[in-house]
């Protein structure tokens, strides 16, 4: 329970020690707030949580005051960044835990997921159904993580324990950020102080120097350029550098992070970390010249061979930025079948 | 279109609607979708529309006989409103075979596209830009023969087999139909599905059409074994893609010529090897499987052959359709403009003698006398018909509705 504090039966021996917000304030629950603030700090500075308190009643209720303490910071990056050292830290425990427990986990988010023997010619320890499995398997861009690429049979894909871990990382990840968009309203002014010292330690640690939110990515609104590239580069195949400078600043200028966009190139095959670093930091203005640049208009990408076919929307437009602003307002819709 | 015609195709829509009202049955939750309508007058669509039972859907279709009649593959808690305020609760997973998507021999033979532009023309399926002025928008003729509608029910019919072994779903789960035209619809309206966002989809069309597939990841692999090398792959037998590699592989060293394998990109040696043994390689995969019995076929030549195998087992699904969450789709039991036919329902289950031909002909009585421009042979019902030419025929009235439609006749 104290390793996993989104477990109901955390919820329910919290309401049991019945801790007010109003209340925080007071000594008694000093070493409970020392603990959370710890468990912060640990995800601003190095990704992790700290060390966990040997006290149950402290270490359980530490998780959702740190919640609070998070979501009162109103910061997206710190949110983001405490959900994650939260979802790798389980992760690495759901690795050596038994199956069962797995399973138990994996139900809480209304998984389907089973247990299975190996057998000499599969590496099998789960499945699980596939809509649960590609609610969060996208999101990685490697292509074992391919429908396509898994084993499959009746609706139910094949997981290693491993794969199983770092699927349900993902999803604990998105369940702890829903969490932390709480609307926190007041709080003592004794731990309004821990929070804004913890969002001053961020804004000194922080590495990341774009300050714009990631807005929403709507893929369904790319023009047919970048959707076509865009593809291509999630689907593993290497395109030119115009087309790779184009979906790069394109993304950018959409609100995409450069960790996101890092994330698509991966999977290409001569994928080089550094290289592509630098590139993609330097389209986003993060380097050198600071300057953020925008993808190439229309009749520069239909030169080069980047503008594959036009559609309706493509001809009143002469940027693909602006058909994306367009076609974002007025959700279009196909001709039906 | 002369207002004859277009009177008589107007009052055999009627009569339809009129005689067979029972016959057009609700989508689950009606009162969750959105339905669409051309109508025949201006030939434009009324959309937003909603009904909160059969029956005044019924009205509706027999007051304004529609041209074509669609209900939306997803639910909203508005379906009235406009697309931004209707609330989508969730999404049906839908496919749609058309015979356009897929390519056979006779399309050059039956099909003609003209450029809007400089009114160019020639058969087949329109290229990307005009050759001769570079527009892009075309005036495609199509035609239904039997082999495209044939071919566009076999890629059916391994859908149907992927639905139903991969993903678990059971003949009854899986709604299929002959869309009255070019080909048939698919649809699983199972709750699990309804959630499934863009991007899982996506993933779902990359399965059936078995993109990005990775031979190796399905087990195809060169490893050592006591102090050689040999090639490792999936077994006939194996379940999902394993099991398909395997049989696509297998079905293409049976009926490919070393020439054909040589067009593959497999090297002069390797293909005379492999056709060398063909004998031992077939017998080999009652047991363990072809892939280290030839010591010529390397790893290499063996992936390039696989992905031919995943090619001949995939089914060619249009992609855009089922990634789309907002889609129209044709009414099951209403006429199709283009043709006059109807949506016909079939089992899946019984989709392999199902004969569309004799399915969806909605008018069983009466003849009309019509001028026919041109039209390639074809069979409706029991009945061949054509080819015509220039002349004036008198024909059953599903025939005449079919070449009105298809605007390669009028009435006199
Ligand atoms: S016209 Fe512009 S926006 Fe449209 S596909 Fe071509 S380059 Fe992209
Ligand atoms: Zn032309
Ligand atoms: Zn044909």
């Amino acid at each position: 329970m104290a390793k996993y504090p989104f477990l109901p039966e955390a919820s329910k021996f919290m309401r049991e020690l019945g801790i007010k917000i109003s209340d925080l304030g007071k000594p008694e629950y000093r070493f409970i707030l020392d603990r959370a603030e710890n468990r912060i700090e640990g995800a601003i500075l190095f990704g992790t949580t700290g060390d966990k308190s040997p006290k149950d009643d402290v270490e359980i209720p530490s998780f959702p005051i740190a919640v609070i303490l998070v979501a009162a910071t109103k910061n997206s990056l710190i949110r983001k960044r405490y959900a994650l050292a939260e979802a790798k830290r389980i992760s690495d425990l759901l690795k050596s835990e038994d199956k069962e427990k797995i399973i138990r986990i994996a139900g809480t988010f209304n998984w389907r997921m089973r247990p299975k023997a190996r057998t000499t010619s599969t590496i099998c320890d789960f499945t699980l159904h596939y809509t649960d499995f590609l609610k969060c398997a996208p999101v990685f861009h490697d292509k074992k993580w391919k429908l396509v690429n898994r084993q499959m049979s009746e609706g139910a894909v094949c997981l290693t324990v491993h794969e199983a871990a770092r699927l349900l990382e993902e999803e604990i990840r998105r369940h702890i950020e829903k969490k932390l968009e709480i609307d926190v309203v007041s709080l003592p002014e004794a731990v309004m102080s821990r929070v804004s010292l913890l969002a001053q330690l961020f804004k000194e640690k922080r590495v990341v120097p774009s300050d714009k939110p990631s807005g929403e990515i709507v893929t369904s609104a790319f023009p047919p350029c970048i959707a076509n590239l865009h593809s291509e580069i999630a689907s593993g195949r290497n395109v030119s550098h115009i087309g790779r400078f184009a979906l790069t600043s394109f993304l950018i200028n959409i609100g995409m992070t450069t960790e996101e966009v890092m994330n698509l190139f991966k999977s290409l095959p001569d994928f080089n970390e550094r290289l592509t670093r630098y590139q993609v930091e330097h389209i986003a203005g993060d380097r050198g010249s600071r300057t953020q640049y925008k993808p190439p208009r229309c009749d520069t990408l239909r030169t080069h061979g980047v503008c594959p076919s036009m559609d309706v929307m493509c001809e009143g437009v002469r940027h693909p930025l602006t058909y994306y602003r367009r076609k974002l307002r007025n959700v279009q819709r196909k001709p039906p079948i | 279109m002369d207002s004859v015609s277009a009177k008589f195709i107007h009052d055999r829509f009627s009569d339809y609607y009129r005689i067979n009202l029972s016959t057009i049955q609700p989508p689950s939750a009606i009162e969750k979708r959105e339905f669409g309508f051309i109508l025949f007058k201006e030939r434009m669509m009324v959309r937003h529309k909603a009904f909160r039972t059969v029956e005044r859907l019924r009205d509706f279709l027999k007051e304004i006989v529609p041209s074509d009649a669609y209900y939306s593959s997803a639910y909203y808690e508005l379906p009235e409103e406009k697309m931004e305020a209707k609330g989508r609760l969730g999404t049906d997973l839908i496919f749609d075979i058309d015979a356009d998507h897929i390519s056979t021999p006779c399309q050059k033979t039956h099909d003609r596209w003209i450029c809007r532009g400089c009114g160019h023309n020639s058969k087949g399926l329109p290229p990307e830009t005009c050759p001769s002025c570079g527009y892009e928008k075309f005036e495609e003729k199509s035609w239904m023969c039997e082999i495209c509608l044939d071919s566009a029910k076999n890629e059916t019919i391994k859908l149907i087999d992927f639905l139903m072994k991969d993903f678990g779903y059971s003949s009854e789960e899986i709604d299929v139909s002959f869309s009255g035209h070019r080909g048939y619809h698919v649809s699983v309206e199972k709750n699990e599905v309804h959630a499934l966002d863009q991007v899982a989809r996506r993933e779902i069309v990359d399965y059936i059409i078995g993109i990005g597939i990775e031979p190796e990841l399905h087990g195809l692999s060169e490893r050592p074994e006591r102090g050689t090398r040999i090639i490792a792959g999936p077994s006939l037998d194996a379940l999902g893609w394993r099991g398909r590699i395997a049989r696509g592989t297998y079905e293409l060293l049976l009926s490919s010529a070393p020439q054909d394998l040589r067009n593959m990109g497999i090297k002069p040696k390797t293909a005379s090897a492999i056709s060398k043994h063909s004998e031992r390689l077939l017998r080999s995969w009652k047991d363990e499987g072809p892939w280290s019995v030839v010591r010529d076929v390397g790893a290499e030549s063996w992936m390039k052959l696989a992905l031919y195998g995943v090619e001949k087992e995939s089914a060619k699904i249009d992609t855009v359709v089922t990634t789309d969450i907002h889609r129209l789709i044709r009414l099951e039991n209403t006429l199709h403009g283009k043709t006059g036919l109807k949506k016909a329902k079939v089992a899946a289950t019984s989709i392999e003698g199902f004969d569309p031909f004799e399915s969806a002909v909605a008018f069983k009585k009466g003849t009309a006398k019509v001028k026919i421009s041109s039209a390639p042979q074809f069979r409706l019902g029991d009945e061949s018909y054509g080819p015509y030419q220039n002349e004036t025929v008198e024909l059953p009235t599903a025939v005449a509705l079919l070449l009105l439609c298809k605007r390669r006749a009028k009435m006199v």
